[in-house]
């Protein structure tokens, strides 16, 4: 088992989250209230205050194959010694926050792999806290759907 | 051959006069196989494929599309282009085969004129005739997927007739999407033991580690060249068929993997030429091949598209042989210095009243055919209107199989009257024009699935405008990577306005149920069939086949209502087109 399988492994015993039922309509729910909420709460900022940047790289299918169990996958290339800590936050999930994991030079680069669950269609967010006290952060949207025709 | 070659051209010559279409060009040099085929050979390798064939060894009839909805932004372009637009795009005569075979203009009239298309045996002989052209050792032969499920013969046979006749033509490579729903266990056994043709599939991997269930590509050599041809299964295929068929794999659009097996191919195995075997579908493809480089050619198969010229995008070129038989691709390449110089294409139409049948494969299609002949050809009425299934909204075959469950339903329990029917938006099915018999394999042809069962339950208002918004976002959201793939699903008894270009959840405005406003508190009682199924509700004891052989045998002469129950508030939507 390589590093990336471990931690993979190690994270799908570790997030462990909160369950909705399938599908509910988008506009059903507030937009971003309920995540700025979260944001000001654990990290202490708006969403507004944290950089979008491309040298972090959120990886989840366009259309998750399960609501119940979407696989995400977390890589930067910012130096491992310049990040204090990860979050990820689903906006539209009746909890946003999803975890935090702190990170030390030990760990050698940015990699984190989960699966998460997913109540409805929503914004995925990679929030990276840098050493010198900013935000930066990845976001891709992710489709959760009952399914449709071939 | 001569003889039913004979009785086409004076049965033409007849239906000629019934024509308003300019046909004289036609009229006076009649299509001849040898005209179907010509196609000289070039350069020094070939790609000759098939795609979405749906299980149908024997002839039929299958109408393209009257409409293909599309968001603002991908309207007008191939994916979404049928009838008139098609035919101005590609520069098509009316009235002409490749007008016939690839729009909805006139479809009755040329039908009757043209005949039936497809048919294993036809199929064999434009494939045989390709290869011989040009040497086997020049022929990479390919099937897009969707081949041994959805038909009465695929069905009975659990897919094993056509894989007996895919075998039979060599086929080299496949990749798959309905064909997983012969049972997982079944799918392996064929793909492992019975096919000789190679799947392969990047997109296939088991959960959760991410192990490849099959090889991503294969590297192989023909007429010098060495190919590198890489499989890509439909990524949806645990959302749209039953979990259970793809139980412990996952799927998907991997734009990064995909590009690392493309450098592999190019950079490790130094390959001159890249080939993307494909079952996502032609926007997805268009839209995928913008973000991967170095692939020359796709095979795209899944949206039953007809590329009569190749879609180019970047370097690429995307191609797609529409469904049902109805053409074989034929891709002559021109290959040299590790670099592709040239082309030609073309789609061979397979008319099955003019494409003499091959022996061996007519002896094997009736070989297979034979301990269901009686039940297949067993008449239960009369097409009245035409039968046809292929549309964003809806379709006159969908209309008829809600009116079976209405009224299979409301005879049961007067109480338990149905409110709503839906019908799956399956792109595949067949045809039947007005005045033919419907026979029980027409029957088979549109539902012939493995999970035929029928639910009934009970479901609110807003449960139910979520369900259909959530579908109409996978068919028309503006980014096809967000696109499923398939129709809207057909709703009876209820009627409704669609805004393509609104927002998610904003689509779908004025429903009607059974003529009154749509009340979200409400409970509804709604009959669904061809989906995963809903969790503990119990299946009804008939299934969706027996209620329409049922129903269509207790009415004979099926007239059906042609106007569609949707009104579309921002796109051209075309009702009359076959009937032109």
């Amino acid at each position: 088992m390589d590093r990336r399988r471990f931690l993979l492994a190690s994270a799908v015993a570790v997030a462990g989250l909160a369950v909705l039922p399938a599908i509910k309509p988008a506009y059903a729910t507030p937009a971003l209230e309920k995540l700025e909420k979260e944001l000001q709460q654990r990290l202490g900022v708006q969403l507004g205050q944290i950089k979008e940047v491309a040298d972090i790289k959120l990886t989840a299918p366009t259309i998750a194959e399960s609501g119940a169990n979407v696989p995400i996958t977390v890589e930067s290339t910012i130096p491992i010694e310049k990040v204090e800590q990860l979050w990820v936050f689903v906006d539209k999930n009746p909890t946003p926050w999803i975890t935090d994991v702190k990170f030390t030079p030990m760990n050698g680069q940015v990699y984190f792999s989960t699966r998460i669950k997913m109540g409805e269609t929503s914004n995925v967010r990679a929030i990276l806290k840098l050493k010198d006290g900013s935000y930066v952060m990845a976001t891709k949207e992710v489709k959760v759907t009952a399914g449709g025709c071939g | 051959m001569a003889i039913s070659r004979r009785q086409f051209i004076s049965y033409s010559t007849l239906a000629l006069s019934s024509l308003t279409l300019p046909l004289e060009g036609f009229a006076r040099r009649p299509v001849s196989f040898e005209r179907l085929m010509d196609f000289k050979p070039y350069g020094n390798v070939t790609l000759v494929f098939t795609s979405d064939l749906h299980g149908h060894l024997k002839p039929l009839y299958f109408a393209e599309p009257m409409n293909l909805l599309a968001p603002e932004a991908l309207r007008g372009t191939p994916g979404y282009l049928t009838g008139a637009d098609f035919l101005k795009f590609y520069k098509i005569k009316p009235g002409s085969v490749d007008a016939y075979l690839g729009s909805c203009v006139s479809f009755i009239k040329l039908a009757q004129l043209y005949g039936m298309t497809g048919g294993a045996p036809q199929l064999s002989t434009v494939i045989k005739t390709t290869v011989r052209e040009r040497g086997r050792d020049r022929c990479l032969l390919l099937d897009g997927g969707d081949t041994w499920a959805t038909s009465g013969i695929a069905l009975k046979t659990e897919g094993m007739a056509i894989v007996e006749w895919l075998n039979y033509m060599d086929y080299d490579y496949i990749v798959a999407h309905w064909d997983v729903t012969v049972g997982k266990e079944k799918f392996l056994d064929i793909v492992k033991n019975r096919l000789k043709a190679k799947m392969i599939s990047y997109n296939i991997t088991e959960e959760p580690f991410g192990e490849l269930v099959f090889p991503p590509y294969d590297v192989v050599e023909r007429g010098g060249v060495k190919i590198g041809i890489i499989g890509s299964s439909f990524p949806y295929t645990p959302l749209a068929n039953p979990r259970k068929f793809t139980e412990g794999w996952s799927f998907g659009v991997k734009p990064e993997e995909l590009q690392n097996h493309v450098r592999e191919l190019r950079e490790k195995h130094k390959v001159d030429l890249v080939v993307l075997l494909s079952h996502d579908g032609l926007p997805l493809d268009i839209a995928l091949i913008k973000m991967v480089k170095g692939i020359d050619i796709v095979i795209s198969g899944h949206t039953h598209d007809i590329t009569p010229v190749p879609v180019r995008v970047g370097e690429t070129l995307i191609v797609s042989p529409g469904s049902h038989g109805k053409f074989v691709g034929v891709m002559d390449l021109d290959v040299r210095k590790g670099k592709l110089q040239g082309y030609r294409f073309k789609l061979i139409p397979v008319l099955s009243e003019v494409v003499p049948e091959d022996k061996k494969a007519k002896e094997l299609v009736k070989r297979w055919y034979a301990p269901y002949e009686k039940e297949f050809n067993t008449v239960v009425g009369k097409a009245r209107t035409l039968l046809y299934k292929r549309d964003t909204l809806y379709s006159t075959w969908d209309r008829l199989i809600g009116e079976a469950l209405a009224d299979q339903l409301h005879g049961v329990d007067a109480v338990f009257g149905l409110d709503v029917a839906t019908s799956p938006g399956y792109r595949w099915g067949t045809t039947v024009l007005p005045g033919q018999d419907i026979t029980v394999e027409h029957v088979y042809d549109v539902l012939g699935i493995t999970y035929p069962e029928v639910f009934v339950m009970k479901r609110k208002g807003r449960d139910l405008l979520a369900l259909w918004e959530d579908v109409a976002d996978n068919v028309f959201n503006p980014n096809p990577l967000y696109q499923q793939g398939g129709d809207m699903s057909r709703i009876y008894g209820v009627e409704y306005e669609l805004k393509v270009n609104a927002k998610q959840g904003e689509r779908i405005r004025n429903v009607r149920i059974k003529g009154k406003p749509l009340e979200l508190d409400k409970e509804y009682t709604v009959a669904v069939y061809g989906g995963p199924p809903p969790p503990g509700v119990e299946p009804l004891k008939k299934n969706i086949r027996d209620i329409v052989i049922e129903y269509i045998k207790k009415k004979k002469d099926i007239e059906v209502e042609r106007k569609p129950n949707v009104k579309v508030l921002d796109h051209p939507y075309n009702t009359d087109c076959y009937w032109r």
